[in-house]
């Protein structure tokens, strides 16, 4: 069976380059291109993210708080300065704002205050929509203090959703239900 | 000696009320203290060379700024904001929102560069572009595309979702640079390529002059984004490339408007390699962009070709060989999964179009569809085959 698949390849290529030796470059129409295609590669690593299918770790049941998150929010504060980071499970941190940047630190008053904590919350929130990250895990709890839930209203209030989709999973022939594809819903 | 022998064996022999015994327990793998964390052993299996994944900057340098620069010029300006009192009583009220504008522009000049590389990377931008290389994004592209909408434009950030039917026309590029320097622009995507080419590209201007993209040679002419249906999100990248001099690009030019998708093949590795010497990559800007109702019409009337659609190719589950006795095993759902999934289908069918008939109208769906009683001498197994019929539960869905 392999043997046969390779001696058919080699055929194609043989032949392509002799015609291609004879007449120069032959140049296949686009209805021709697509009989001899069947299969497809997307390679956007986001790609299945988006689409829900791409796998999730799932961690650990007593761990708090889980792996269970392509993205996740993430807030840092250190002695000076407040940081903002959008994690992914295997990139490490993609997105961030932070008060140690020059730019964000220019028109505070001070970096560690309401509203500080305010106006990271918005650039993060742009930042990412700007990325393409919409949807992102969030385990801090407004009920932490005052400023977090500001931070907090602050990026949702900007149009990140924090929450992400559950995964996708093919059903089998035999399994009860069938869910709805989240790829074949055209808005 | 009876009861010193009975002493010995007693503790092995008679076990004691309510003791728990762990029948059959051994150790299975290497002692807690001895073996490696799961982490660990992820950390084992991902391990690159470092010599091998060595990853090269073909970029521009980064703009360097001395420590004292920072602090002469931009601390004066942070301390007359600390002593102004409207200042300080917004911030104390909550109102001190920053100007987004301003700090964008600041931030463009700052850590952008950084910020973008690492999304990009997040994206696998460069690997695919390039393999080995990679660059800072030192030169801000905007990009826009008009779609007809009054009071909005859709702009290329790094990443961000574009519909296909806004990117219909050719966008807006504006960047800085000086009149006498030159540029090339590819608009290029890796995903949904339908031969074995690495890329296809959308759009190509080489020899731009300053910052006119219009005075540029356009070597292949702008393709809106076809991204295929079934295949998702598909990136589409614009790299601008510095040129130290005037570049031959005619091996690239093409009929326009060029509508073969074979000819639009490329590769930026290929190109970057055979250019290196005159071009460094500069900017960059990608948006991601997802098959839409508007595109059945690009394939069929500009580029007479059928439509494309594909679907996710999902492992095929794992089925146990078959066994002569299988034990606690409901006969038919065992034999269904061995039977070849077509021949299933088509019984489910077969029953269904018994019920239909071509000049009266289908029988209306029951309103309670477990309440109708069942004939008594139905076996069970039966009774719940009908059952699950009846709620559309298994595998009466795969012809539905």
């Amino acid at each position: 069976m392999y043997a046969s698949y390779v001696g058919v390849k080699s055929l194609r290529i043989t032949g392509y380059t002799l015609s291609s030796f004879l007449y120069g470059r032959q140049v296949h129409s686009n209805a021709e291109l697509l009989n001899n295609c069947t299969k497809v590669e997307n390679k956007n690593p986001r790609n299945m993210e988006l689409l829900r299918i791409a796998r999730k770790p799932v961690g650990y049941q007593l761990e708090k708080p889980g792996r269970n998150y392509w993205h996740k929010l993430q807030l840092s504060k250190t002695g000076r300065h407040v940081t903002a980071e959008v994690i992914h499970f295997q990139n490490g941190p993609v997105v961030s704002a932070s008060t140690i940047e020059w730019s964000i630190k220019k028109q505070l008053y001070r970096l560690k205050d309401a509203s500080a904590y305010q106006n990271i919350g918005q650039i993060l929130a742009r930042r990412c929509l700007e990325s393409g990250i919409y949807f992102m895990r969030c385990d801090i709890r407004s009920s932490d203090g005052d400023k977090i839930k500001l931070f907090l209203k602050e990026i949702k209030r900007n149009g990140i959703t924090l929450q992400e989709h559950k995964c996708y999973h093919n059903p089998q022939p035999w399994s009860s239900d069938r869910p709805e594809k989240p790829w074949a819903v055209v808005e | 000696m009876a009861t010193r022998l009975l002493r010995i064996f007693s503790s092995d022999l008679i076990v004691l009320k309510g003791q728990q015994v762990r029948y059959g327990h051994r150790m299975r793998g290497v002692p807690p203290t001895k073996a490696r964390t799961l982490q660990q052993r992820l950390d084992e299996l991902n391990y690159k060379d470092p010599e091998l994944a060595l990853q090269v900057n073909i970029g521009l340098p980064l703009p360097k700024r001395s420590r004292a620069e920072i602090t002469s010029k931009w601390l004066s300006e942070l301390k007359q904001h600390r002593s102004d009192s409207e200042y300080e009583r917004k911030a104390r009220h909550r109102e001190l929102i920053i100007d987004m504008e301003a700090e964008k522009k600041d931030w463009l000049q700052t850590s952008a560069p950084l910020q973008c590389k690492t999304i990009a990377k997040h994206y696998e931008i460069f690997e695919h572009l390039y393999g080995d290389a990679y660059f800072y994004p030192i030169v801000p592209l905007d990009i826009d595309y008009d779609f007809g909408s009054e009071d909005s434009l859709a702009r290329v950030y790094r990443g961000n979702i574009i519909k296909s039917d806004e990117a219909k026309q050719a966008p807006s590029i504006t960047y800085k640079a000086e009149s006498d320097t030159l540029w090339t622009l590819l608009f290029t995507t890796p995903d949904g390529v339908l031969t074995d080419a690495n890329e296809y590209c959308h759009w190509f201007i080489g020899n731009i002059p300053g910052n006119e993209v219009s005075k540029g040679e356009q070597l292949m002419d702008y393709l809106r984004p076809i991204p295929p249906r079934g295949v998702g999100y598909c990136r589409y990248i614009f790299v601008l490339y510095k040129q130290d001099k005037k570049i031959d690009y005619s091996e690239y030019k093409t009929e326009q408007p060029c509508l073969a998708l074979e000819k639009r093949s490329f590769n930026t590795r290929n190109f970057y390699q055979k250019h290196q010497d005159y071009i460094t990559p500069a900017g960059l800007a990608f948006y991601q962009a997802t098959w839409d109702s508007s595109l059945t019409d690009v394939y069929h009337n500009t580029l007479k070709m059928e439509e494309p659609a594909f679907e996710y190719d999902f492992p095929q589950p794992y089925i146990k060989p078959q066994t002569w006795f299988p034990l606690k095993q409901p006969f038919n759902l065992y034999l269904d999964k061995y039977r070849d999934p077509k021949d299933v289908n088509k019984d489910y069918l077969l029953k269904k179009l018994k019920k239909v008939h071509p000049f009266k109208a289908p029988e209306p769906p029951l309103k309670f569809p477990n309440a109708h009683r069942l004939p008594d001498d139905m076996p069970s197994w039966l009774k719940l085959e009908v059952k699950k019929n009846r709620m559309g539960l298994g595998r009466i869905n795969e012809i539905e």
